[in-house]
């Protein structure tokens, strides 16, 4: 496998599960190609890093809130530039720069290129396993970003 | 009123907050820790069938869905009337060990071992797990991966899945062991206790041999002579799984040791105006405020705690360690049992301790010969309308409340999850923390915020669960405020 799709969030969060409802329409979408690997996972720091490592190339989709932007934006970036996503960042062990930067120092094969995929959020606060509906407008466009990130470098 | 808030925390999970309140001279009047409110929790389960829950509450964190799983499990029997063979206990306890380890570990490397391997007054930026593994070495680095991965195989062949179990049920466990992977546990088991005497050993050189250090964990910043909780057995032996909810007193004697389905009858919660939070204390002694000694009802519920109630230890290293710990600290033995420790930065050294004995445990339960057996399963009997399941997750006594009518549909879900029992006694250890760096009005500002990030980060807390939030990073942001409120200085962090 050489890129991992990564839905990132808590699905039973409202908003917060839009990385996962986004990783499992492009996993119907990308179904027959195999060099990909689409998987979830519910948090940040070392699981995420575990979770990317030994892939050329990640792509994760995370909620977001900077309130600088309707919900339902969507913006595409490197990992460098990803503070204000949800779950990248780890409580319990660190965020994933500093979590990448141990794991090179360990010799852990980490994707070359980390992309997020990052997703404006309304409603973090409820558990509900719908999303708002600016948010969830926003599935096919969300969709559309990760397959032509994944384009983009293939 | 002078009014600092340091918003939000870093390295902390959840929206976590806190207030400083000066008096009229610039001292500390009052701390308070505090989290938003998540909602929704119990409107979201009720009306679900009950058996839903373990995958459910498994979802409300991804730092400790094991800890929910089997919890929630736990609870299912009880409303099902179906108590699991022998075996099926075992397998549950076998996962849950290695979820024990694997969050012992990274908390001791990743999150509290910053304070103490590079010190309290080392560069923010530096405070972090790389700048732990590059002191201690990349070889350590390693360890702690291979040690998470390992464990993480453990929980995936055990559970059904990575991460978050799907096997448990009500009444039992649903995916049997084959001996080729009980043998793969063994060997794991073995390796998991190696590495948790070598963190304690690590401990020792780095921590206890350092005066300066050893002064930090002995001297009376962080003491708070409060009541203490954990699960024991029969024998009053630390028990993760299963027990009875034992608590004793700052002196150390035996103030309740109840049934966990009684803990609404022992456990009361007070609610304070400025607080979402809800601080839980013991009924039979009443709230005297955010204040310790034997006639506050404030306890702790933690690694630290856990030893304290316990008259032992189930296995023999880890036996050895809590001897070792006790008498180091000054304990000494009254009635044949220890004197509780009150020193709340030694809960890092407790936490190790208890690294041991869940390695050592878990090696006996995989090599226990029935722990391949496939008799995993008691079938359910007829609703009993409760069921209350109750753990020691990583970070405290975890309890399920759930109740349900004849058909098993949910009514009420209660969950105390380990972080809360600890609110009242950080927000004491956050406000002896700024006590010793303001003083009329002066701030010490670096130092105030290291000790107070030392204060609560020592018990762990997840934010996340016990708000059942999850949120990003943030910078640290530190408000001063005048006795009217308005804006007097901004200090932040990254």
């Amino acid at each position: 496998m050489q890129t991992v799709v990564v839905g990132l969030g808590n699905p039973i969060l409202s908003d917060d599960g839009v990385g996962i409802q986004v990783a499992a329409l492009v996993r119907q979408q990308l179904q027959s190609e195999m060099d990909i690997e689409v998987i979830t996972v519910y948090a940040g720091g070392l699981r995420l890093m575990e979770a990317i490592a030994g892939y050329r190339r990640a792509i994760i989709i995370d909620a977001m809130k900077s309130g600088q932007q309707p919900a339902g934006s969507i913006r595409v970036f490197p990992l460098a530039a990803a503070s204000g996503t949800r779950h990248t960042f780890c409580a319990h062990d660190g965020d994933l720069g500093t979590i990448l930067t141990l794991a090179r120092d360990l010799g852990l094969a980490i994707p070359q290129e980390i992309t997020i995929i990052g997703i404006e959020a309304l409603e973090m606060e409820i558990f509900s396993e719908e999303l708002s509906p600016a948010v969830r407008a926003a599935l096919p466009a969300a969709v559309v970003a990760v397959v032509s990130a994944l384009r983009l470098s293939n | 009123m002078k009014r600092i808030s340091i918003d939000p925390i870093t390295r902390l999970e959840g929206h976590g907050k806190i207030d400083i309140f000066l008096d009229e001279d610039g001292d500390v009047a009052d701390a308070y820790f505090q989290v938003p409110e998540l909602r929704g929790f119990e409107q979201f389960c009720i009306g679900r069938q009950a058996e839903e829950m373990p995958l459910i509450t498994n979802r409300i964190c991804g730092v400790c869905p094991e800890a929910h799983h089997i919890a929630a499990s736990k609870a299912l029997d009880a409303l099902f009337a179906a108590n699991p063979p022998p075996a099926a206990k075992k397998v549950r306890e076998l996962l849950y060990m290695a979820f024990f380890i694997t969050d012992h570990t990274t908390h001791f490397y990743a999150l509290g071992g910053p304070d103490f391997i590079l010190g309290p007054d080392a560069p923010p930026a530096e405070r972090n797990i790389l700048g732990v593994i590059r002191k201690v070495g990349l070889d350590i680095g390693r360890q702690v991966i291979d040690c998470r991965a390992r464990n993480h195989q453990v929980i995936k062949t055990i559970g059904g899945r990575p991460i978050h179990p799907v096997a448990g049920l009500p009444g039992g466990w649903s995916r049997p062991l084959t001996s080729t992977e009980r043998d793969e546990i063994v060997a794991i088991a073995r390796q998991n206790i190696d590495f948790a005497r070598f963190t304690l050993q690590l401990f020792d050189k780095i921590v206890l041999g350092n005066p300066a250090h050893l002064e930090m964990i002995t001297g009376d910043t962080y003491v708070h002579r409060t009541y203490s909780m954990g699960l024991v057995d029969a024998d009053n032996r630390m028990n993760f799984y299963e027990g009875t909810v034992r608590v004793v007193s700052p002196e150390g004697e035996e103030f309740l040791n109840y049934h966990p389905d009684d803990y609404a009858r022992h456990i009361a919660e007070r609610v304070e105006p400025w607080s979402y939070l809800k601080y839980p204390y013991l009924r039979a002694v009443g709230w005297q405020g955010f204040t310790d000694g034997k006639d506050s009802g404030v306890y702790t519920a933690s690694p630290l705690s856990r030893l304290n109630v316990a008259d032992r230890l189930a296995t023999p290293g880890a036996q050895g360690e809590f001897e070792r710990f006790f008498e180091t600290l000054g304990s000494k033995k009254i009635n044949g049992r220890y004197q509780p420790i009150h020193l709340r930065l030694a809960t890092h050294w407790a936490r190790l301790v208890e690294m041991l004995y869940a390695a050592e445990r878990m090696l006996e339960l995989a090599e226990d010969p029935e722990i391949i057996s496939p008799d995993l399963r008691t079938p359910p009997g007829a609703v009993t309308g409760r069921g209350i399941g109750c753990v020691e997750a990583p970070r405290g006594t975890l309890t399920h409340h759930y109740e349900a009518d004849e058909r098993g549909v949910l009514t009420k879900v209660n969950l105390i999850v380990g972080t809360t029992n600890n609110y009242a006694a950080m927000s004491m250890s956050i406000k002896k923390a700024a006590q010793q760096n303001i003083t009329a009005g002066k701030i010490i500002e670096e130092g105030m915020l290291n000790r107070i990030e030392m204060a609560f980060r020592l018990y762990d807390p997840c934010l996340s669960c016990a708000t059942h939030a999850a949120v990003g990073k943030m910078p640290l942001i530190v408000t001063v405020r005048d006795p009217h409120g308005a804006t007097q200085r901004i200090m932040s962090r990254d």
